[in-house]
Parts: C-alpha cells; structure tokens; sequence
C-alpha cells in the first residue's frame, strides 16, 4: 500500500522484497493426492510450526531451515511466513474488518495497557478509501463494536439452520451478520493484483526480488537513514540501495528483526516488545443439525455461516472475569472431522454419511492483550542462511486469554443448544501464539517516544525518515482481523509522509 | 490500467512464445531476399536441414505416468514383524473395505505408514512402536495371543478406547494415545491413496485433488 501511495503521488519508490517473482501458472498445478509422495501428510518435520501447511502448499511457506528463529520449548510460537511479492496478503482468508474506539481507545475503556494515539475518526476516511480497491463485501448493521464500512452489498439470505441461530443468539443479545470479505479480482485479493500493478503504471516504482534486507543504514552525521544493505537471495551477493526515506513493511516479526539488526528506533526500549495476536481455536464446538441428518435436509435448511462480533464487556463496569472481547466465526452444513465419532470401521462410515452436510462448526477468535513481557529480541547464536541473526520469540497467553476463550466455547455451546442442534463435541483449547497470522505490535505507536516506537504517522520517533508500515505498530489488536487496518494505516501514512516531502521537512 | 492490461496481454503472449524458442536456436536465419517459410519439405540448399511439418515441431507428446505404487510393492522394514502384524490387523478393523471401496489392507495402508513412521521424528515413531506393543500386550494379556490373531469380537474389546467420546487433550492412557492418532492417520492413508481413488469410493470420500505448489525459484 505504501508503495502504491507513493508512486502515485509522484514520489520514486524502489521496493525490496525478500522473495521471488512468482509466475503463478508455472508454480502451481492440480494434482490428485495419491501423486503426492507423502499421500498428502507432507514430509515429516518439514514445517513444524505452519499447521496451515499441507504438502500441496508446503513450498509456499518460509523454509525454516533457511530462516529459523527459536523460542522456549515450552512455549511454541508459530511464525507463519510467506516471501514472494505480493506477500502474506496471497493468501489470506480475506476477513475485512474496521477497528472501533473499543481497540483505539481501549484503555479508557477498561483501564488495561495504552490508547492508541489516533481515534476512529482518523483511520476512518482511509478505511473508507481501502475498501473499495479490495472490493469489501459485508452488511452494514450499526455496529458500535464493528463499524460499517464501503462494502459490495451482501444480500444473500440466510439459510434456516442460520435463522434458527441467529433466534437463539438474539436473545443473549449475540449479534450476527454476513462475514466481511475482500473479494478481490480474479483469483486475488492482494496486493499483487490491486495494489502493485497502479504503482509499476506510475512509472515510478522499481521492484527489485529475491533481495534479503540485513540491516537500515544511517548517516553517523545526521542520524538519518540512508538506505539498506541487502543480500542477493540465490548468490548471496551484498548490496547497498540508497534511500531518502525508508518504509519498512515485511510484515510485523521481519520488521522488528530489520530494526533490532540495525540498532535504530528502540530509545524507548520496547522495541520488539508487546507481541499480541488474537488466540483462536479451530472446530471449538461441533455440533449437528438434527433434522439434516441422513440426508433429509430439507431445502435451504443447511449452508452458509455467519460472524459475530465482540458482544461482551461493551459497557464498562460489566466485566466477566476477563476484558476484552472475542468473535464466532461459523458456518453450516459440513461434515464433522471423524475424530469426534467414537467408532470406527463400518460404524463410523454409517455416522458419517449420516452426518454429512449436517454439521455446524465454529473458529472462536479472541483478542490478545499486549503485555511488555511478550517479546521478539535478536538471538545471536542463529542466523538465517545469509548469515543474518535470527529472532528469538517469547509469547504466552495470559488468564485473561484463558478465561475469555473457555467463556466463548461455552457460550457458543449454548447458543447451539438453544438452536437445538446437537453437541457432537467441544472444546476451549488455544492453538499456539502466533497462529492467526496476525502478529502485531513490535513497533507500537504512541505519543511518548519513551514508550513507543513510532509516532502516530508510523514515523520513528528516533530516526524521521523512517516509517514502519505493517501490523508492528498496532497498539491493540483487538479481535477482529487487522489487514483492512494495516492498509488504512499504510496509505495514511504514506500520504502523511508525501506531503512533508513536498513542504521539505522530509 | 488500460496500459497496464496491455502490458500483461504482451508479457502473456511472450510465455506462450518462449517454449518455442529452443527448437530455433540451432537454425540460421534466412539469408537476405531467401523467402522466410519456403514450401515445407523442400530444402534451400543441400546443406540446409528440411524443416518438420508444424504439427511434428510444435506439439509435444503426452507422456502417461504412472506412480509407483501402481507397479511395484512396498518394502516395509521400519517395524518388527510382530508390529507391522498389529499395524495390519488394526488398519483392517479400523478402514475396512466398504461397498466395494478399497480398505486399508487394499491401500496398502500399513505399508505406507512403515514408510512415513520410519521417517517421521523420534516421538512419532515411539508413540507407533509403544502403541503396536501396547496392543499386543492387551491383546495377550486377555486372551493369551497376538493381536494380529484376535478374532473380530476379541479384537473390539481391546479397541474399547477408541468408542470413548473425543475429548481434546489426549488420553493419558498409552494405548488409548495411539488408537487415536492410528485411527486418523490409517484413514488419510487409505482414502488419498491411488487405489481407494480407483475403487468405489462406498459412500466414503476420497482425499481429493489440490492445487499442488512447485518449489520456488
């Protein structure tokens, strides 16, 4: 998005990016997955932190082995990596939401942590500009917790196994809309195809691939950044771009560990401090509809699913024993995972065909609270394979994430319940920090520069010309998906940043 | 971006060019005032290669293949005998064949679970080894034999674990911790196999196709 602001302003960008050029007709193809060599289950070992991955996708991911990083044993951290251009944003699930002033101004809410030093009113115009490149498709519903956005209509109905939840949830006063989606074009919602393509159009943007930046470097005399050393990715061949502004934008993690190898930005000390995603668990409850069991559904009783957002602790004074708040994320008409049948052989084929396309199923999405002893700092025993030290990662999730997760299954539990669906199994245990793909908050923004990273520009309050773009500067990330956010926040600051170019203060 | 659609409609109409440039390479370029596509078959100078036919030059054959389980067997050697035969009989209770679909003998799935356990890290690899002696063990424990020889309904009372309601954290019992992973890993063994792709599937589904990523350049 920088870059597409950029260009367009008229300013010249050269964009380094760590990975390859992917000619996407020539890296992918069908195949069926008997062809697979490890009939789908993937070499073992091979990705021990991506459970995204699977073997018709494990060339997509970072290698660890070529970019390892190290955590406590005891406290796995999944740093999920994407290094081609167009990024993580090639495969995302394409969730597009706003952020309110219950994450902005999360700390007059409850009093927990730091407000973020802008509002919703200032990220709103830009969010309102976003939007519509990547073609939003929701329903605006008034949401104080979830704002409307510019969003192509969804108007499709609800099926009745949805109308029958959305009964039973209105009555605890659970909300629930269409999921928010970026639906794209073609085959991409990315910045690959609606962000890059205007920026090379400009005329203006030079993208250089394959170029894995080691460190900023800064004129010892006026402590400016000057440009970036960077490695060739096959050769490995040292080179220097030089820069009048740096933007830094390689994701949240890989930004913090550009910054902390470069020894630049971190007066305050919380540099790479703060990590905070939101915690999810996967299929948290499983329940069946049972009037579509057997393959007696009637007509447009089973399919489609639904979001609802933070409906807890949206009144201050009311908290249960968490704050914060948490979203469902569920649909209907699958078929349950065959772990939760306790049979097997003939028996369990004869359960699920009964239950085919009879399920319901639910991701339970749950904010994060940024805590300083959440950390990234450099480990300087490892390096990568271009001999760049690595990042050592501490994440844990507090009671706080514990107590509000068991209080989101259980919750969903008895929606279901009330719906009258049957509860075939659940279960409230987290997946690992770092999971969603959704680290945020290395390089926070504040108004003081003694305890953050960048101001509210995304601009070091250390060194002017430098602007950090992605998820690290979140101060809160609340429990909706941030992408729709970084990109507001990118375009606002990249627009922030031209205008002091042209007034000369940049 | 109209200039950018056109731009990619050129960069689109180079790749489809590109494959055929190396049949080019070791060719002349016509010599001034020689026409650039002469009659086919009829060479220019006695030194001059006569120019295949289009359609030879141009399209390239389809090769069939085929994977190799269609064609050879499997040479298990990771577990003793005594758990490759626990390995077997379980996979044939747990996938058998079902309206004609294949099952997990017919997929070969103990076999192919030799192949992956044998690969896998060392904790996998002792979560089979003590699970298929835990097995044998109860199976000789209650009826004084191997489990690979327990009949059907002997064989169900030492599967008792695997009729427990799921919960997430695993069983604290060792056997009961195998049975699990077992049962799901033999199922992905058999349904994304070739063969339970060519049976019928009986209601079952068969793993699928995907959209398979080459390595990156």
């Amino acid at each position: 998005m920088a870059a597409h602001t950029l260009t367009k302003k008229g300013i010249s960008c050269l964009m380094l990016d760590a990975g390859p050029l992917v000619d996407f007709n020539r890296v992918r193809g069908p195949k069926p997955v008997y062809e697979l060599p490890y009939r789908g289950f993937g070499k073992p070992g091979r990705l021990p932190h991506v459970m995204q991955a699977n073997e018709f996708n494990a060339n997509q991911w970072v290698d660890e082995t070529e970019v390892p990083y190290t955590h406590d044993p005891k406290s796995p951290y999944n740093w999920v990596r994407v290094r081609m251009i167009g990024g993580k944003s090639l495969f995302w699930a394409r969730m597009s939401f706003r952020l309110s002033d219950y994450e902005f101004k999360a700390k007059d809410h409850d009093g927990f942590g730091e407000n973020w030093p802008i509002g919703y009113a200032d990220l709103k115009p830009f969010y309102d500009r976003v939007e519509p490149i990547f073609r939003v498709a929701g329903r605006n519903e008034g949401y104080s917790q979830l704002p409307d956005g510019v969003f192509l209509e969804d108007d499709s109905p609800w099926s009745g196994a949805m109308k029958r939840f959305i009964g039973a949830a209105s009555k605890r006063d659970i909300p629930v809309t269409k999921m928010r989606r970026a639906t794209g074009r073609g085959q991409f919602a990315s910045s690959f195809n609606l962000l890059l393509p205007d920026a090379l159009e400009s005329g203006n943007l030079t993208i250089i691939p394959n170029a894995v930046v080691r460190e900023i470097t800064v004129d010892k005399n006026t402590g400016l950044a000057n440009g970036a050393n960077f490695h060739d990715r096959h050769s490995g061949r040292e080179m220097h771009a030089k820069a009048r502004i740096v933007v830094v934008g390689a994701s949240c993690l890989e930004s913090t560990r550009i910054l902390l190898n470069s020894k630049i930005a971190n007066s305050s000390g919380v540099l790479g401090h703060y990590l905070h995603d939101q915690t999810y668990i996967t299929q948290g409850v499983q329940a069946i509809v049972p009037e579509a069991k057997d393959g007696k559904a009637p007509r447009g009783l089973m399919g489609g699913g639904g979001y609802s957002p933070r409906f807890v602790n949206l009144k201050s004074g009311k908290e249960q024993n968490f704050i914060r708040g948490y979203a469902f994320d569920f649909s209907t008409g699958g078929t349950p995972d065959p772990k939760f049948i306790p049979a097997y052989g003939a028996d369990l084929d004869k359960a699920l065909n009964s239950y085919r396309g009879a399920g319901v199923t639910v991701t339970l999405m749950g904010e994060v609270l940024p805590r300083y002893e959440n950390f990234a700092a450099i480990d300087k025993k490892v390096v990568d394979a271009w001999g760049i030290p690595v990042l050592h990662i501490q994440a844990r999730y507090s009671e706080n994430e514990f107590n509000m997760m068991t209080h989101a299954t259980n919750t969903f539990e008895e929606v279901c319940h009330d719906a009258g669906f049957e509860i075939l199994a659940k279960h409230d245990k987290m997946l690992p920090p770092g999971y969603s793909i959704h680290e945020l908050g290395t390089c926070r923004m504040g108004d003081n520069p003694k305890t953050s990273v960048l101001n509210k520009w995304n601009q070091s309050h250390d060194v002017k010309n430098l602007f950090v773009v992605d998820g690290s500067s979140f101060v809160t990330g609340g429990y909706q998906n941030p992408t729709m956010t970084i990109l507001s926040l990118s375009m606002r600051a990249s627009e922030y940043m031209a205008e002091q170019m042209r007034a000369g203060n940049l | 971006m109209m200039a950018v659609n056109m731009k990619r409609r050129g960069f689109v109409k180079a790749l489809f060019v590109a494959p055929a440039a190396p049949a080019l390479l070791g060719q002349q370029a016509p010599a001034p005032g020689v026409p650039a596509n002469p009659a086919p078959g009829i060479p220019l100078n006695p030194t001059q290669s006569v120019p295949p036919p289009a359609s030879a030059s141009n399209e390239l054959p389809k090769i069939d293949i085929m994977v190799p389980d269609a064609a050879a067997e499997p040479m298990p050697h990771f577990f003793a005998r005594a758990e490759f035969a626990a390995l077997q009989r379980l996979s044939g209770i747990l996938m058998p064949s079902v309206n004609g679909a294949a099952g997990a003998l017919e997929a070969k799935a103990p076999e192919f679970l030799d192949f992956l356990i044998g690969d896998s890290p060392s904790d996998r690899q002792h979560l089979y080894r003590a699970g298929l002696n835990a097995l044998n063990a109860a199976a000789t424990k209650r009826f004084n034999k191997p489990f690979s020889e327990l009949d059907a309904a002997q064989a169900d009372a030492v599967l008792a674990p695997l009729r427990q309601p799921w919960t997430y954290e695993d069983p604290a019992d060792p056997l009961a911790r195998f049975l699990r992973v077992a049962k799901a890993d033999i199922r992905t063994a058999t349904v994304n196999s070739r063969e339970f792709n060519n049976a019928a599937a009986g209601g079952r589904r068969f793993g699928g196709s995907g959209t398979y990523w080459y390595p990156l350049d």
